[in-house]
């Protein structure tokens, strides 16, 4: 004879909340990674090309390719949203620790810009739009690593593909 | 009467965290292992894969702490980063699901008897679990283990409200079909 199906459910439901024993030096090794590893450091690859981003929004469409002379060190990258309608826009990514103060767009009648220099290699980014909304950049591929749960974008300079 | 301690906020050890005290970080590892590392263990089966899933959240996390953008709701952000670290580790492993008994202290001071049963039981659910598809599996613990609203679990998942309303019924009727079958095994 059977229990009905939502006592066994139930039950089942009150067996898995049950505390799990998880490793109590699971904390010590979270805190030493964490030392050694500094928050939101950019993640540099040995690739060589060169990369234009462009962005997309509401109905208009730039486009703002870039190049730059020097490949082996920094250079400056102009990036381009198009925003007619927001109070702000600021351009968050891996290269400035995806802190929205560092990197404030100026707006000329709705296209944002700001110039940051980036060193050869392989960045995530994305827009924040009036300080809360999260918009990757249409012009350019998306992240498909991002486990934040918010869209993003990948730059790679330096490098032959994104 | 008496002095209570008071818990620092999530949204403070955050600001904490941001301003270079790495120890405030210890603080919200230790809040939210326990319930987390249950979600893990659980959804992905195999107890050290989940454990290296848990770590590897925590540190994720630390890292791009700077995209949590409403501290107050940190444990929210870091759920959303474990259930889809553990999704990784679902699709890269092919279910080297041990058995494992999730309370032993519980065990303890029960009789031999009792004992064989919960450990029978406990395994009996464990491989009922394995037995779900992974995204029902998700649902179901999500819901009804974490207790979490269909909202917040479709702002996790990414998934519609009615779809996880769906993977959580087939959840319990497949998890009901399971454990009828072990009975009679």
């Amino acid at each position: 004879m059977f229990e009905r199906e939502d006592d066994v459910v139930e039950r089942v439901i009150q067996q898995l909340r049950r505390p799990v024993t998880i490793d109590p030096g699971l904390d010590a090794r979270v805190m030493r990674e964490v030392a050694d590893a500094p928050r939101a450091k950019p993640r540099v690859w040995p690739l060589w090309s060169l990369l234009a981003t462009a962005a997309v929004l509401g109905t208009l469409l730039i486009t703002h390719p870039w190049t730059r002379d020097d490949q082996s060190g920094p250079a400056a990258f102009q990036f381009v949203f198009v925003a007619p309608q927001a109070a702000s826009v600021s351009l968050v990514g891996d290269f400035n620790d995806w802190d929205p103060k560092r990197s404030p767009m100026q707006t000329a009648q709705g296209v944002w810009a700001t110039v940051v220099n980036l060193a050869p290699g392989r960045y995530r980014y994305a827009f924040l739009v009036n300080g809360v909304e999260w918009r990757a950049d249409p012009g350019a591929p998306s992240a498909k690593d991002d486990e934040f749960g918010t869209p993003s974008s990948v730059v790679t300079v330096g490098g032959s593909g994104s | 009467m008496g002095i209570d301690k008071v818990e620092p906020s999530d949204a403070e050890l955050v600001r904490r965290v941001r301003t270079g005290d790495i120890g405030a970080y210890g603080a919200l590892v230790s809040r939210y292992r326990d319930r987390l590392g249950r979600y893990a263990v659980h959804m992905i089966g195999d107890h050290e894969d989940a454990e290296e899933a848990l770590q590897d959240s925590f540190v994720r996390a630390y890292r791009s702490l700077a995209r949590c953008y409403d501290p107050a709701r940190f444990g929210a952000w870091l759920y959303g980063i474990l259930v889809n670290r553990c999704r990784t580790t679902g699709a890269r492993a092919a279910r080297r699901r041990r058995m494992f008994v999730h309370d032993a202290d519980a065990l303890n001071g029960a009789t031999h008897a009792d004992q064989a049963d919960r450990v029978e039981w406990t395994d009996t659910v464990d491989r009922a679990l394995a037995r779900l598809a992974p995204e029902y599996r998700e649902a179901f613990l999500l819901k009804h283990v974490e207790d979490l609203e269909y909202e917040q679990i479709a702002e996790l998942t990414g998934a519609g409200i009615s779809a996880l309303k769906m993977r959580v019924k087939r959840a319990r009727e497949q998890l009901q079909k399971y454990l009828r079958e072990a009975e009679h095994v």
